[in-house]
């Protein structure tokens, strides 16, 4: 059985339509990656998939069990967890005490930072575990607002991790970064691949042609074309445009 | 036997200016069947009417007389929130769904069909670099495939817009000096002198070269 299964998905605001129709089966394990033009419905459908935003017909299953309309933090609960396009981060924190902010039982203790970071070792010897796959292991001590750009994706990624999700979902996790940091991030998220399922949004195309397991493109709010990065290389148009180079 | 996918019935729009004395300012006039699905490409200079025909077709803009069938059933009679599951329309990236409300809903009829039969295309966006045609095109095939009419407009300012036009319809209609006609092919488009002259002699050269080409790789 597929971990999430999306059927028939459609989102109008008022008049407009954003989602025509979207299906979508991701297995345990997979990467999957999500292209389209600007104002296709990407960000929509992650927003759909996160319960943001509720469908106006269609239904999501995630392992399972159908979650269609359910709350963002009951979604979040069920294991699912994203990243933004924009990023969301306690700029005053420090890198270690983000990722803290962010695990599960430390929501449940309340927000008394002094208290936790006197009192509980746990939660910050779990937060720097994270830190360490994210390769942040010497930053737990630095301000948000004092990492580079770079680092401070690869904190959002890690706040996410934190709630030990079984999907990852990213937006854009490349935009704004260098070809140093695309490159930083493309380890980082090689390394996790495999250990959870991900689903991310990207415009970076050689990003997404060398990680992803399967590609969906969508276009006028429904998926056009879907297939493994090779076969979707197979097209004659795909190979006279950039996309051929990363065959 | 099942209804046609399209039927434009004797259809006109008139616009007119002047309140006491209606001066027509356009006329567009369009009478076609369309019985089988298919991938058809429009054509035709800036003004002429390709986008208010697409309106039509999709109920968002009702004809001044004549029928507009989509799927047996007439598109301008069904709720407005159920038109798109006869006809669809995009503009470049969008969907367009303004319906002029003449009827109150309630009186209208229901969509007999749950998805679109019709999908319009009024001048997608399409760029050589990011690879996105050719998804775009085969999912113009997938749909044809599942028994859908696709209607393509596109307005050529290139030689690989001619190129997409050649690869992806099997029939044309041109809308030119107030009426729509069809033509079987890129090369019978080709040799239409309207045509031709909407092209300029630069991209003309370049669909008789593309024709030319293609009449060689056939065997």
């Amino acid at each position: 059985m597929a971990l999430i299964e999306v059927s028939g998905v459609h989102v109008r605001f008022g008049d407009r339509v954003v989602l025509e129709s979207i299906d979508l089966t991701v297995p345990e394990g997979e990467f999957h990656g999500l292209m389209g033009p600007n104002g296709a419905g990407k960000t929509t459908f992650f927003n759909v998939l996160t319960g943001r935003v509720k469908p106006s017909r269609g239904s999501i299953r995630f392992d399972g069990e159908d979650v269609t309309g359910l709350s963002s933090h009951r979604i979040a609960a069920k294991g699912v967890a994203r990243s933004f396009q924009i990023m969301t981060l306690f700029d005053e924190f420090s890198a270690r005490e983000n990722v803290m902010v962010g695990l599960p039982g430390f929501r449940a203790r309340g927000f008394d930072m002094r208290h936790a970071a006197a009192g509980d070792r746990g939660f910050a010897e779990k937060a720097s575990e994270i830190l360490v796959t994210v390769g942040l292991a010497d930053k737990g001590d630095t301000r948000a607002k004092d990492l580079s750009y770079g680092d401070r994706r690869a904190l959002e990624i890690a706040v996410a991790l934190g709630q030990g999700p079984r999907v990852l979902c990213l937006d854009e996790p490349t935009s704004g970064l260098g070809s140093d940091g695309v490159q930083r991030l493309a380890t980082l998220v090689g390394r996790l691949k495999g250990k959870l399922t991900i689903v991310a949004i990207e415009h970076d195309m050689e990003f997404l042609f060398s990680l992803a397991d399967r590609i969906s493109v969508i276009h006028w709010g429904q998926v056009v074309a879907r297939g493994a990065p090779h076969e979707l290389q197979q097209n004659e148009w795909v190979k006279r445009s950039n996309l051929g180079r990363f065959a | 036997m099942a209804s046609p996918l399209l039927v434009l019935d004797q259809v006109r729009k008139v616009y007119t200016r002047g309140r006491v004395v209606r001066r027509p300012t356009f006329t567009l006039e369009a009478n076609l069947v369309i019985d089988r699905p298919a991938v058809i490409g429009v054509v035709g200079p800036n003004g002429a009417g390709k986008t208010t025909l697409f309106e039509m077709m999709t109920g968002s803009n009702a004809p001044s007389s004549g029928r507009v069938y989509v799927a047996g059933t007439d598109i301008h009679k069904v709720k407005y929130r159920e038109r798109d599951r006869l006809a669809i329309h995009y503009h470049q990236t969008y969907q367009v769904r303004r319906f002029r409300k003449l009827v109150p809903s309630i009186l209208l009829e229901k969509s007999p069909t749950p998805a679109p039969m019709v999908h319009l295309f009024d001048e997608p966006q399409f760029n050589l670099q990011d690879g996105y045609i050719g998804f775009m095109l085969d999912f113009f095939r997938k749909l044809r495939a599942e028994g859908r009419l696709v209607v393509v407009c596109l307005h050529p300012t290139a030689a690989w817009h001619l190129e997409i036009l050649a690869e992806i319809a099997e029939q044309y209609l041109l809308v030119a000096d107030g009426g729509v006609t069809r033509q079987p092919d890129f090369a019978t488009l080709t040799r239409e002198p309207r045509f031709r002259s909407y092209l300029g002699p630069e991209l003309t050269r370049a669909a008789e070269a593309l024709c030319a080409g293609r009449a060689a790789a056939r065997p």
